[in-house]
């Protein structure tokens, strides 16, 4: 019974000893916790969002092929900008500049038709992008009409209200660059001359890369209206942050209204 | 765990139901919050303005 028999001077001792055991248990289930909620947060959001997004996807490529067939096409004459400034159907540079001196409008007299077709419904698949120099977009990635979080997680989104791809303007297709399928993860890779093409109802429409910038996520001007037709990447900057922008100006080409457009 | 699940109310049955409504109701918060993180930190799809 001896050994049961605590000394005053180890008693302050076990009992540290127990408030240590508690406070290091404490702390390393408390570190497992987060290290699963992290882990769970890193999985969620680069394997499942991506695994919806492809999904989405499969779906999606069907409804825009079927777009391709019944979706309808009309033809009206297109007006380009006047020098001074005053638009047509095509379109004027912020400043209202629109044609430069030495890049002359066609004479009021030249009939010039492009081929359009209606506006698709925000969320409808309407478009394929495609980028042969970019691995995850050389097959292709189907865009839906709209910019709001629930298109983007389908796939990539045309911004409402600015035209649609192969149309005078500046079309602007925004996508994710690290979730959902990410599709334009790779957008940095892309240099100016590097070939973008779109395909629509129309045809396909192919762009040039003109310039790569990055801008704030509030610099609207770069979607705003440009003389010819352009087509506007834009996506998040760096990977993984929502700091910036990444911005793309590709210009027409060629497609189905290049030669209405440029000559 | 076991004492949360012992600790649950009616009989056994009752007890699996209520306790896989709340891990399931836990699992789709707990989506709703990583998205919610990732869209405002890590990727809002791009989008301007």
């Amino acid at each position: 019974m001896d050994d049961a028999v605590v000394t005053p001077t180890e008693r302050p001792a076990s009992r540290s000893i127990g408030i240590l055991t508690r406070v290091v248990r404490v702390v390393g289930w408390t570190s497992i916790v987060v290290g699963v909620l992290i882990l769970g947060f890193v999985v969620q959001q680069l394997f499942v969002t991506t695994w919806f997004a492809q999904q989405h996807q499969t779906a999606l490529a069907e409804e825009a092929e079927q777009h391709f067939i019944t979706a309808e096409i009309s033809e009206t004459e297109y007006i380009p900008p006047a020098p001074g400034g005053t638009p047509g159907n095509g379109a004027v540079t912020p400043g209202g500049g629109g044609w430069s001196t030495d890049e002359q409008p066609p004479m009021d007299s030249e009939r010039r038709t492009l081929l359009i077709e209606s506006r698709p419904e925000t969320g409808s698949a309407f478009a394929i992008i495609r980028i042969p120099t970019i691995d995850r977009l050389k097959d292709g990635w189907v865009v839906v009409e709209g910019v709001q979080l629930r298109n983007l997680k389908n796939g990539a989104g045309h911004m409402p209200h600015t035209p649609l791809p192969g149309m005078p303007g500046n079309a602007v297709i925004s996508g994710h660059r690290t979730t959902y399928g990410a599709p334009f993860h790779e957008l940095d890779e892309l240099n100016p001359g590097d070939t973008i093409e779109v395909d629509t109802a129309v045809g396909t429409h192919i762009y040039e890369v003109r310039e790569v910038i990055i801008v704030r996520p509030t610099e609207l001007w770069v979607t705003e209206p440009r003389d010819g037709a352009w087509l506007t990447l834009t996506t998040c900057h760096p990977k993984f942050s929502a700091r910036q922008r990444l911005i793309v100006f590709a210009e027409l080409v060629g497609g189905p209204n290049w030669e209405v457009i440029y000559t | 765990m076991r004492q949360w699940f012992l600790g649950l109310p009616g009989p056994m049955p009752l007890k699996v139901v209520i306790a896989v409504v709340v891990v399931v109701v836990g699992l789709v918060a707990l989506f709703f919050v990583y998205d919610w993180i990732g869209t405002n930190m890590l990727d809002s799809g791009g989008t301007i303005g």
